[in-house]
């Protein structure tokens, strides 16, 4: 019996040995990895944070429904601190020590454009959700091939929607435009002016100022001089808040239009009462009514984080949607790798029903934008929130 | 009419501001010859002191507490600060004896108290309720803040007692014999370390104090300084590195070209003409409108 009891011991121990190698293969077979990758200081602190918490929610939420392809997604977040050099360098952290099958991120504009080009190279698909004015389709001239997507409304369909709102629907016959000094203000300075010309419009002012500016009266009494009956501005929080006050100030009021800057709570609350009608683009607004799909992501997020208002509503909700994107991408490919998701992303067979809206393809080889004209709404100031434009 | 008065009431007031400040800087250069460049950081510690004492940060509505709370606080921490970087930064370069040395301390110091504030307070701006209002009020048409005139009332206050406190005591009279000869003084008997120390205290107090003044205008961040500090610096050049009533002076004609300039030329000029005008200063007069000239003998 010697025999049985050998055969029974290796077919114990191989048993055994296959268990053992089921085991130490779990956690790299179970998971992969999503990267992230933004600022949680500074000016656009709020947004990275924001955008990180929308990332993790949607993580959450897929991983409690079996993930993704039978797998669990795990997150491996780096701070950019905002800075160029950093960005470059977490990004090739993340896909070179950590081995991310795709990247969210970041939240600036620079650091952006300082790491898109490590993700092109690794091919690997990275979703910008916060940062307007990174290049994404620019990208395709150098690389065809080409894994940077956008779920934002970028600077070109901001200025289209703040011309629009200001000279075809209030009717506005004379804007001014006021912007910051900065690369985002004058870049927004340009597209305002060519929206503007292309409805045969000429500004009758075109001022800038510095960030940290407080009183804006000489740029305002030039501006009225001119017979203003709107301000178009580009600039951020407390550059535009100082633009409402030196209005109240010089006891002129007309209203102000402007990028989508006017709805973060720098802007809200040092203008006070001086902010109230300010109008700029939305792709989300907090307050108001909701459809079904945007008070579910709203619950969702209030209880998780603990936070009313959501400190960058826009930043968390596209933020949200681009998880899901991917996720319907990958589904598609039947695959992580990223050629395959990139191929199934730029031709989505199912319309993808995200917080922000409907989008049928919304990327192809030519256009990773996901946002359209027509996924964006106006906002308006009051009683010191945002919330929808009434009709 | 009110809008050519709404320029001169916003040049007049962003140039005191200015002048504030320039004070600041003409107190320590007088006694130790150097630049003290943690000024402008000073003034926003002022801010950021003053407003974390009167102001509740969560809901940017007043603690409720007089504003001889947050005044104190803003006094106190500037004199600490003072002593502090006139110990650590300006004691050990004059021990060197180089003039470098304590210009560039200072301004470590200053970044190092921006870098804190951004770590431990916070990177965003926030509004700091005036004590007196933060309506407009209405002259010849044009809007002033209340605040404004509080700021060139205490402007011009600062500036005459300092005057007066520096021609009529006898810490006053040490300041200005340090200034004029510093052996010679040293020899009557006055301590110049002693000086040099309190006139760094002295200057942070008033920069602290100035950050409190300008707040409300400008908001409160951890950057509120940079900006103000630069300029005003050029107003002391200006008005004369040793001029009380030149920093006055100095101030409104920078507030003035800025304003001008902006409406007149072009917005994009706004601060070109104030510093065309510094450097024809620093050729023309390189002592200021109000700086005398000093001869040293060798």
């Amino acid at each position: 019996m010697n025999n049985t009891h050998s055969l029974f011991r290796k077919k114990f121990l191989s048993a055994f040995a296959l268990l053992l190698l089921a085991a130490s293969s779990m956690a790299t077979a179970e998971d992969v990895k999503f990267g992230i990758y933004g600022a949680l200081s500074g000016g656009t602190g709020p947004l990275g944070q924001s955008m990180k918490n929308g990332v993790e929610l949607a993580v959450e939420e897929i991983n409690a429904a079996g993930g993704i392809l039978g797998k669990k997604i795990a997150i491996v977040f780096r701070d950019d601190e905002a800075k160029n050099e950093k960005g470059a360098q977490v990004v090739q952290e993340l896909l070179d020590k950590e081995g991310v099958v795709a990247l969210f991120g970041p939240t600036n504009t620079g650091v952006a454009d300082a790491s898109t080009r490590y993700t092109n190279k690794r091919k690997v698909p990275q979703f910008i959700s916060v940062s307007a004015g990174a290049k994404v389709n620019e990208l395709f001239k150098d690389s065809p091939e080409n894994y940077v997507f956008r779920i934002v409304a970028n600077d070109d369909i901001q200025s289209k929607v703040i011309v629009k709102e200001a000279v075809v629907a209030r009717k506005f016959k004379k804007p001014a435009i006021l912007c910051d000094d900065t690369n985002f203000g004058q870049a927004g300075r340009e597209r305002l002016e060519k929206e503007l010309a292309a409805k045969k419009i000429t500004p009758v002012y075109v001022g800038k100022f510095k960030i940290k500016d407080t009183d804006m009266s000489a740029q305002l009494l030039q501006a009225k001089a001119a017979g203003a009956d709107v301000i178009l501005g580009y600039g951020i929080g407390p550059e535009m808040a100082a633009v409402s006050n030196s209005m109240d100030r010089i006891g002129w009021k007309v209203p102000l239009v402007g990028a989508w800057t006017l709805s973060m709570p720098n802007y809200i609350n040092n203008a006070g009462k001086n902010g109230e009608g300010t109008s700029m683009p939305q792709s989300f607004i907090e307050a108001g009514k909701h459809t079904p799909r945007e008070e579910k992501f709203l619950s969702a997020y209030r209880a998780k984080y603990n936070e009313k208002p959501i400190q960058s509503a826009i930043a968390a909700v596209q933020a949200y949607d681009s998880v899901y994107l991917l996720k319907a991408g990958i589904e598609q490919a039947k695959s992580f790798e990223g050629a395959k998701v990139r191929a199934a992303l730029e031709n989505l067979s199912k319309p993808f029903q995200g917080v922000t809206g409907v989008y049928s393809k919304p990327f192809n080889g030519k256009d990773h934008e996901a946002m359209k004209e027509s996924h964006v709404k106006v906002g308006v100031v009051k009683d010191g929130i945002v919330v929808p434009k009434a009709n | 009419m009110a809008d050519f008065v709404q320029l001169l009431v916003s040049g007049v007031s962003q140039g005191m501001i200015y002048a504030l400040l320039a004070v600041a800087y003409n107190i320590t250069f007088s006694t130790s010859r150097t630049i003290n460049f943690a000024i402008g950081n000073l003034l926003m510690m002022g801010g950021v002191v003053g407003f974390s004492l009167y102001i509740d940060m969560k809901t940017g509505q007043p603690l409720g507490r007089s504003f001889i709370i947050p005044f104190m606080g803003v006094l106190v921490v500037g004199s600490i600060l003072g002593a502090f970087i006139n110990k650590f930064a300006v004691e050990p370069s004059r021990r060197m004896k180089s003039e470098y040395g304590s210009a560039l301390a200072t301004l470590a110091v200053g970044i190092v108290l921006r870098n804190l504030v951004e770590r431990r307070w916070s990177t965003d701006d926030y509004k700091f309720l005036s004590p007196v209002g933060d309506s407009p009020i209405r002259i010849f048409g044009a809007g002033v803040y209340p605040q404004e005139v509080l700021i060139i009332a205490a402007s011009i206050f600062i500036v005459v007692a300092l005057e007066t406190f520096k021609s009529k005591t006898v810490l006053g009279r040490s300041i200005q014999a340090i200034s004029e000869d510093r052996v010679t003084a040293s020899l009557m008997g006055i301590n110049p370390g002693f000086i040099v120390g309190f006139s760094f205290i002295l200057s942070a107090m008033i920069a602290g104090v100035a950050g409190l003044l300008v707040a409300p205008i400008t908001l409160v961040s951890a950057t509120m300084g940079t900006v103000i500090g630069i300029k005003a610096y050029a107003v002391s050049i200006i008005g004369g590195l040793e001029s009380g009533y030149g920093t006055i002076v100095g101030g409104i004609i920078l507030g003035l070209c800025e304003v001008f300039t902006a409406r007149f030329i072009s917005s994009g000029y706004k601060d070109t003409t104030g510093f065309v005008f510094l450097i024809l200063i620093i050729l023309l007069r390189p002592n200021g409108i109000f700086g005398r000239k000093v001869v040293r003998k060798v």
